[in-house]
């Protein structure tokens, strides 16, 4: 069959819409549509990856050709991160089918598909005001995720993160005006080629105002103080949307504006200062965390920080290394998330106190959760200690001394955070008297999905790593990705 | 000229807000107010004095006398954009009073870092 990269986005764009009309018929098929819908696009994203391999996939979008209309730039680094998205969608969607069973049920299932579709759509447009369409698409879904719960909390954490995405926005979209001013164009690939000719004020200026704007998705420090709130008042499998999905999405921009638009070695610097502050910080702040959600949305900063110090190395080595920590952030992340769910809905608080003595209760979701928990501090054999390993041998090379220092200082605080927390759940008495409530079949299985994915890739890295060596040239190559993208 | 400090005043005017407002349905305001400045500064950019619109009607009219229509497509998004924002921030801001039974940004902060 035909499929093209415009599915991504048109799909679940239309699934979303028609949701709550069938809604008003039926609240089952509601559940089954999400899962339907990111089941058809994973097989597209896996049928579509080979032809990457060979050349990016360029669509055209209403027949206007390159600089002109909307592009879709679907290459390798996109296949690798849709594919990622899509996997992870899919889990939280099985994940949600049991464990979301408050009304309204269909907007859950509306905005969450909304999520997918933003995201997806940052990854793959070539367009930098089609992107900022897409910001927002994922932004606005994103802010009412966080108020669905419609307690107290959660509409100041949406409202506080509404207020600082709608400055990222507007920070994004004058960059967006100050390029079409100095360039005359809005294809990122016609932008690269004529960048050149940009004054340095001017150059610095957007550059500036892009890292504003995508550093507040990303959870750059200072500007990542909606986080910890989002993520602990939004449903738990929100939390791993946010982490696995919104994170990911906004990072990439990041990650390709810095690689074609602005590729002088000051931007590399600044990613890497940026990104070693905002590890120690958040690392630091998790520490004195009481809420396990709080802590995991701490940890979820430090581990982009770690990020945004490999992609600040800059080298192929170390970009190849912060896509393998993104792809494993992703599911790490999220199944510690889908973990703390359960615990949290069965010790019924969100104090990490109220966790004591839950792993003779309940032990498969303390055992989902300890797993992830030492994956992700990057214990062998687990996914976690690959990507970690990556990150120090590649900064190493770089000749950051420093900065490796940091890096491990910051593991080990991690290390001692959330391992209090796994010995809570097994060293300490049963204080709960719960033990009616089971964790069902669905959030089971999506949970042991990402462990087996965890251990399978701890064992066999060179699985992940043959996806992510062809994403990384992707990201790298400048010049070819001008050459595809304007279609030449 | 006169435009370009027009639309950045209202930016300024908006931030203003945003930071120094105690009530929240003011910092939706000044959120409203940036917007305006952003899509002000938008148009200008692609402004030409005395343009027309950018259609071939009259005889004899050359692309140098047309305003750039790129930016004016991108402000019909970024307002509708706008609107969308505005709405959920003040669905939001309903949801805050009904708990809070305030708008005073002061009095409702359980969560802190």
């Amino acid at each position: 069959m035909n499929f093209s990269p415009v599915h991504f986005i048109a799909v679940p764009l239309l699934a979303a819409f028609l949701i709550p009309i069938i809604g008003r018929f039926s609240k089952e098929v509601v559940k089954l549509i999400p899962g339907a819908v990111l089941l058809y696009l994973s097989y597209v994203a896996i049928s579509l990856y080979p032809h990457t391999l060979q050349k990016p996939i360029v669509e055209i979008i209403a027949g206007f050709k390159p600089p002109f209309g909307i592009t879709l730039y679907y290459g390798p680094l996109a296949a690798f991160l849709v594919t990622m998205i899509m996997i992870v969608g899919f889990v939280i969607w099985l994940y949600s089918y049991k464990f979301i069973i408050r009304e309204p049920l269909e907007k859950y299932y509306m905005l969450f598909l909304l999520v997918i579709a933003g995201a997806a759509g940052i990854m793959i447009t070539g367009d930098i005001f089609n992107m900022f369409v897409f910001l927002e698409i994922t932004s606005i879904a994103a802010y009412s995720l966080t108020a669905f719960l419609r307690d107290k909390d959660g509409a100041e954490a949406a409202f506080k993160y509404l207020l600082i995405g709608s400055f990222s926005s507007t920070f994004y979209l004058i960059a967006v005006m100050l390029i079409y001013a100095n360039t005359g164009t809005l294809n990122i690939a016609d932008i690269a080629t004529k960048m050149q000719s940009v004054p340095n004020q001017p150059k610095i200026f957007i550059m500036i105002l892009f890292m504003v704007g995508f550093g507040i998705e990303s959870e750059l420090f200072p500007l990542n103080g909606w986080a910890p709130d989002a993520y602990s008042q939004a449903p738990s499998p929100i939390g791993g949307v946010f982490g696995g999905i919104v994170v990911k999405a906004s990072t990439y921009a990041m990650m390709r504006f810095a690689f074609v638009l602005f590729d002088f070695r000051s931007t590399f610097e600044f990613i890497l200062v940026m990104g070693v502050i905002t590890m120690v910080i958040a690392e630091m702040s998790a520490m004195r965390q009481q809420q396990i959600k709080r802590m995991l949305a701490f940890s979820s900063i430090g581990q982009m920080g770690l990020v945004m110090i490999a992609f600040g190395v800059g080298t192929d080595a170390s970009v190849q290394a912060a896509l393998f920590q993104i792809f494993n952030h992703a599911i790490i992340k999220t199944l510690l998330f889908l973990a703390a769910g359960y615990l949290v809905f069965h010790s019924g608080s969100k104090k990490i106190s109220a966790l004591d003595g839950l792993g003779h209760n309940k032990p498969i979701t303390s055992f989902f959760f300890a797993l992830g928990a030492l994956a992700i501090i990057g214990l062998p054999p687990f996914a976690g200690f690959w990507s970690k390993l990556y990150i120090l041998t590649s900064t190493a090379k770089g000749g950051f001394l420093t900065v490796i220092v940091l890096i491990l200082i910051s593991g080990i605080i991690e290390a001692v955070y959330y391992l209090r927390v796994v010995s809570r759940l097994y060293f300490k008495k049963d204080v709960s008297k719960d033990s009616v409530r089971r964790t069902p079949l669905s959030g089971i299985v999506a949970m042991g999905v990402l462990a087996i994915v965890i251990i399978l890739i701890g064992f066999y890295p060179h699985l992940i790593l043959e996806y992510i060596q062809p994403a990384a040239h992707d990201l790298i190559d400048k010049a070819s990705y001008i050459k595809f993208g304007l279609l030449n | 000229m006169v435009y370009y400090i027009t639309a950045i005043l209202l930016i300024l005017i908006g931030m203003y807000a945003i930071l120094t407002k105690k009530n929240i349905i003011k910092i939706v305001i000044g959120l409203s107010i940036v917007d305006s400045g952003v899509n002000l500064l938008l148009i200008s950019i692609g402004y030409i004095k005395n343009g027309t619109a950018p259609i071939f009607s009259v005889e004899g009219l050359t692309p140098d006398k047309m305003v750039d229509p790129i930016p004016q497509a991108l402000v019909l998004t970024a307002i509708v954009i706008g609107l969308g924002v505005t709405a959920v921030a003040l669905s939001l801001v309903i949801r805050l009073y009904d708990h809070h039974k305030t708008l005073n940004i002061n009095k409702i902060r359980k969560l802190k870092w």
